[in-house]
């Protein structure tokens, strides 16, 4: 076997495999960008930008069900992104009105004012403290929490269940799926619960009311989408504002030039999406047979879409492996595209940017404290100041 | 300068009004449509209107001049 057919072979984007994968996927990009991973049962994997982008636009060749997330986190259709049109569009058009730029304008101050406290309390730990537990996460657990309508008593159980769901449903099946299932659990009865109450309007509020054709959602289909947005909402956030902090403590020249120059920091968040996104790849189902750069897919055969590989190929974006803060052309894959863009990414960049705003202003200069930690997940991040 | 959106490209991840705000409206759900008094872009919008063309994920904003 030659070497790139091993690397086709073995290609993985979980775990510890992210810790080498932007060598991987130059590889893969230039000696085989369309191939066939032996993976998780086996699955087809694209990583030019160009047919990544062919793909999401042609949603009657690729569709999404039995599930966008690949190994699948549950074994349930999770609305709106594992399920196909026509029944697609109902299910997002639910949400879709919350998220747009004029919806996030009323958000602005809450999402600033969580910054804020967050950063506040990360000083006060002092030098050494991580900014992952201790920033990263806590900033989108306390904006979306609020915004979705989980309570705030229960925060404190959503990290670890995140964490088995996500993170050890590879190596650890067994936990993940208890964790799904308490998941489930606690929605079950948060919905069991749920009044109508004219004067709140989370996103729970608005599952709830919703009407498809007249009818509203059923208890089963409310869960799924709750336990969803559940997912959706927190985990790939953190992750963002923990690898935007994980470049610039290692790269002193940014994070100055970050704090001489404020307005800045929205460009190198997209750089930061572009180069260290949560969502490196997502999964799609071939529903019809056909060809990607000549080579043949089957009808029912799992293609991977790889976002992470199309975002730093190099026929779209010059000298691609450099995190360039100031890149100005940036049509990077970090949302995804098409029908089923990420619902949320309006909410995420916007937390992502003042996140990392709000630390710069009140953390002084950092450096990682173990240069060894890593650029992917949520784990640990510390830093001395 | 003329801007246009193609249709149905638009999928609402709003970069365009982020360069280039007075030229680009969002509608309720999210899409973006092109101002009618900006479809001819004056002098000093058209850089803000080229970034957003460039940077827009869906290839959705088509320019000619």
């Amino acid at each position: 076997m030659t070497k790139i057919e091993e690397t086709a072979r073995n290609f993985d984007f979980h775990g510890e495999a992210l810790d080498n994968v932007f060598e991987d996927y130059a590889k893969l990009r230039s000696g085989c960008p369309v191939g066939r991973s032996e993976k998780y049962g086996g699955f087809w994997f694209i990583t030019k930008s160009e047919d990544i982008f062919a793909a999401e636009q042609n949603h009657e060749t690729f569709g999404v069900a039995p599930s966008m997330m690949f190994p699948p986190v549950c074994d349930r259709p999770l609305p709106p992104i594992d399920v196909d049109q026509p029944e697609h569009t109902a299910y997002r058009r639910i949400l879709l009105p919350l998220f747009t730029p004029k919806e996030l304008k009323k958000m602005e101050q809450p999402i600033r004012q969580a910054a804020q406290e967050q950063a506040a309390m990360f000083m006060a730990k002092g030098s050494g403290a991580d900014a992952s537990y201790g920033y990263a996460r806590p900033v989108p657990l306390q904006i979306f929490s609020a915004l979705a309508g989980f309570p705030e008593e229960d925060w404190s159980k959503f990290d670890q269940w995140m964490d088995d769901i996500l993170y050890e449903r590879i190596e650890n099946p067994e936990k993940s799926e208890k964790a799904t299932a308490a998941v489930f659990a606690y929605f079950d009865n948060l919905l069991e619960e749920w009044v109508d109450d004219p004067e709140s309007n989370t996103l729970i509020d608005y599952l709830c009311r919703a009407e498809i054709d007249g009818k509203r959602l059923t208890h089963d289909e409310l869960l799924r989408y709750c336990y969803l947005i559940f997912l959706a909402g927190l985990d790939t956030t953190a992750w963002a504002i923990r690898a935007g902090i994980w470049h610039l403590a290692r790269t002193p020249e940014d994070q100055q030039k970050l704090r001489d120059n404020p307005d800045l920091i929205p460009m190198a968040c997209e750089e930061f999406l572009r180069c260290l996104s949560p969502v490196q790849a997502m999964a799609r189902t071939c529903l019809k047979d056909t060809e990607v750069r000549g080579q043949k897919i089957n009808e029912g055969e799992r293609v991977l879409l790889v976002f992470g590989a199309g975002n730093r190929d190099e026929d779209v974006f010059p000298n691609p492996d450099k995190i360039d803060i100031e890149r100005e052309e940036n049509r990077h894959l970090g949302f995804g595209g098409g029908i089923h863009r990420c619902l949320g990414s309006n909410l995420g960049r916007r937390e992502l940017v003042v996140g990392i705003e709000e630390f710069l202003n009140v953390v002084p200069e950092f450096t990682l404290a173990d240069p060894d930690q890593k650029w992917h997940g949520v784990g640990p991040l510390n830093l001395n100041f | 300068m003329k801007v246009c959106i193609k249709e149905d490209r638009c999928q609402g991840h709003a970069r365009c009004v982020y360069f280039a705000p007075d030229v680009f409206e969002i509608d309720d759900e999210g899409y973006s449509s092109v101002n009618v008094d900006h479809e001819d872009v004056p002098a000093e919008l058209q850089a803000g209107v080229r970034k957003a063309a460039a940077n827009c994920p869906e290839l959705a904003i088509e320019i000619s001049e």
